[in-house]
Parts: C-alpha cells; structure tokens; sequence
C-alpha cells in the first residue's frame, strides 16, 4: 500500500511541476504578444467631401462641413477572420484584443482641411500588438453640446448647376450601427507591430445619396442615389434648409425612401462593405 | 544468344542520351492544390479585370502576390504550403472602388473543410504532460478496481 501512494504522490507531483512550467512558457509567449504600439480610429469622407463632386444629375457639390457623431467605435483583432457580409455577427466574435476608442460620442467635421487632407483623426489609444481586422461603430444622435444636436448627420455646403447656386444645410437622424471586417483599400490597414503603429479607418461613401457623374449612369451606385435635383426643387430663395422630417413630408415616398437607404448605406470600411444594424 | 542481343540492346537503350532538338518543347505536370475564386458584385455581375491581392499567413502586412480576374471574375492561385503559412489565406479583389476580402483556410496544404480552430485545448500541454495525464487516468481505473477488488475480498 505505501508503494501505491508513493507511485500516487509522485504522478501527482509530476504533474504540478509539468503544469508550472507549461504555465512558464505560456507567460513568455503572453510577454511576446503584450508589446505596446497605438492604434488610430480615423474617419474618412474621402474625396467627394474633401474637394467635391458632380452628382449623378449634374449639380456640383462642395461641402463646407459634413458633421457626424460617432459613439461605441471598437475595433477587435479577432482569432480568425472576421467577414460579417458572409453570416458572422457581432455576438460571435472570438477575439483577442478588443479596445474602445470613444468613452462619450463625437462629433467629427469630415470636411475639415483642405482638398488634400488626410482622414480625421477620432481617436488614437495605446493597444495590444497584433491585426485589428474587425471595426464597429455606431453613428448616433447628438447630444445637447454638440455642433449637430439631435442629429446624427448634418450636410452643410453648397451646389450649383447652369448658372444657378442652392445654398444646403441637411439634417438627418437615423442612429445606425455598422459592423464591419477589415478595411479594403490599396494599403492593408489594422496591423500593430511594437515597431509600427496601426489605423483603422470609418469610410462614408457620399457618392451613394447624390451618385456620381463619373459613374456610368446603369450602375448600381447612380441607380439607387438620389441625386440633388430633387432636393434643390424643394429650395426657396436658393436655399435649402431641411430635417429629416421636412424631407420626409416634402420629398416624394419613393425619393425619400432611395434618401433614407442611402443614408444608412454611408457606412463602409475603405471600399469593404459593413453590415447595419439600425437602431 | 537471343539473351544477349536482347540485354545489349536494352544497355544501350538505356545508356545512349536522348537526342535534345534545340527547337523541341517538353510539357511536365504534377498535381497540385489549387484555389479558383469567383468575384462578383451583388447584383451577380461578374468583376471582370480587377485587381486581385493575395496575403499568405507567415506575412499578413505585404502581398504573397497579385494578379488580374479573367472576365468572368474568376482568379485561381497555388498556394505556398510551408508550415508558416497554414492558416488563413487573404484575398483581396478591388475594381473601380468597390472591393472586398476574403479567408481561405489552408490545413496540411489542404483547403480546411472546417474554420482552423485556433483554441484547442490540446495544443496547450506537451507530450510529457500528455502522457502523465494519461497515466494519472490509468491509474484512477487500476485504484477503483483494486479499491473494489479490497472490498470484496473484506
């Protein structure tokens, strides 16, 4: 009998020493992948907000400000991919390092700076080191301090076609959540190395609600935009100074609808598609 | 004799080189893994001519490499199967500024038929603690029938 409990000590001993230093080892990989380096949120309204455009009926469009206010904005560096067009969720997410950028929403002018702008910075943290290739963010009403106050988007700029200039000033409220995988763009963004920091960026596609003259007319894009002849029809004395109420009772059903959808569609990760959730 | 002739002749087919026509083309094959991806847009158009990037796991920040979609959106690409780079394949197809990347998991330089399981708990102990948890089991069994095996004799 005391051979058995010796033989039964010593497994249980080896094991206890075994367990220690595999946890030994595990602190060192644990120490490997704890390097530091930070991690940039920016927002991009790309080049149709920074240096205009002409939409799909003609109107060229210049923005003075393109206000929108960003809450909840975390990016993940997930354990495997993280493709949310092809059925993963934001419950699902198995991730390794998740970081919040926003602690209260912010109201961020996109058309900040000149034509040559980089996107805007929202926030930057000091994050784990590793690929960050899973970014949320929710665009939400602005509260009281707030440059847009109630609202989650705010248009302000001008357009002008054959001689005549519409003063706009458009106000939406459509709190959205996008969910969305890695940024597509021509760099590959979202990697943080001890020696590099890393971005992720919120990309809103503008072309979407007034389409694009560059854009053959057929396509997608200028099919489902609005455009701007509708809303400089709704101008008095060259302006147009309007919320989504007044666009909803002036506007007809069906462009108001095209209006509301693209809104909700702004949201992109680079050209890489995001799911919504709207709130 | 018959023999003979036979066994030289085959010596000779054997050590005589083959005659190499400086004009002549030769065609080799072996059988590999490849991968074929179709890119379309939502409305099932075809991404024809568009720009494909390719990212092996062992470097996620720099392309493995790139090429062009045929017309019907279709790229297809061999993938390096070291050991480092099993795990998630990257491809990126972009055109006219809409795009989208996917992961292709790649197991044993095989397609995984299941999402790489990266959290399995068996790649966390060694072989030693393996085969002592395998003898602690044992053990537990042998104690339990001699624990029995004493009250029964009792």
């Amino acid at each position: 009998m005391n051979r058995i409990s010796l033989l039964l000590c010593g497994i249980t001993l080896g094991s206890v020493i075994l367990t220690s230093s595999s946890h030994k080892n595990s602190n060192k990989i644990m120490a490997a992948t704890t390097e530091e380096n930070t991690l940039a949120l920016v927002a991009n309204g790309e080049d149709f907000v920074r240096q205009g455009f002409t939409s799909k009926d003609g109107w060229e469009i210049n923005f003075d400000r393109v206000y929108v206010n960003f809450s909840n904005a975390v990016a993940y560096s997930t354990k495997s991919s993280f493709e949310p067009q092809k059925g993963d969720t934001k419950k699902s997410i198995d991730y390794q390092n998740k970081v919040d950028f926003l602690t209260e929403a912010q109201t961020t002018d996109l058309a900040a700076g000149n034509g040559e702008a980089k996107p805007i910075l929202v926030s930057e943290v000091e994050v784990n080191t590793g690929f960050y290739n899973a970014l949320s963010w929710k665009l939400d009403t602005a509260g009281g301090d707030s440059a847009i106050a109630g609202k989650t988007i705010a248009l302000i700029g001008k357009a002008v076609k054959d001689g005549q200039t519409i003063n706009f000033d458009l106000g939406f409220n459509n709190p959205t959540e996008y969910i969305c995988g890695e940024f597509v763009g021509d760099e590959r963004q979202g990697i943080v190395t001890a020696d590099s920091p890393g971005q992720v960026e919120a990309t809103l596609h503008f072309d979407h609600i007034f389409g694009d003259l560059d854009t053959p007319p057929e396509e997608a894009l200028n099919q489902d935009a609005l455009g701007f002849e509708p809303i400089a029809k709704l101008a008095s004395n060259g302006t147009v100074n309007l919320d989504d109420t007044d666009l909803a009772s002036q506007l007809s059903p069906k462009d108001y609808q095209k209006l509301t959808k693209a809104i909700a569609g702004l949201g992109h990760v680079g050209e890489g598609h995001c799911v919504i959730n709207q709130q | 004799m018959n023999r003979f002739y036979f066994l030289f002749a085959l010596s000779l087919a054997i050590a005589v080189p083959k005659q190499v026509l400086a004009h002549g083309a030769n065609i080799e094959y072996q059988e590999t893994e490849a991968i074929t991806i179709q890119a379309k847009y939502d409305d099932g158009k075809p991404m024809a001519d568009a720009q494909v990037v390719i990212y092996a796991p062992s470097d996620r920040a720099n392309p493995w490499s790139k090429g062009t979609t045929d017309k019907s959106g279709s790229f297809t690409f061999v993938p390096n199967t070291d050991p480092e780079n099993i795990g998630d394949w990257d491809i990126k197809v972009r055109q006219s500024g809409h795009g989208d990347i996917t992961s292709i998991p790649i197991k044993d330089g095989k397609l995984a038929v299941n999402q790489m399981n990266t959290g399995s708990l068996g790649a966390d102990y060694t072989s030693a603690q393996k085969l002592v948890m395998a003898a602690a089991v044992g053990w537990g069994f042998i104690g339990t029938g001699l624990f029995f095996a004493r009250s029964k004799s009792k």
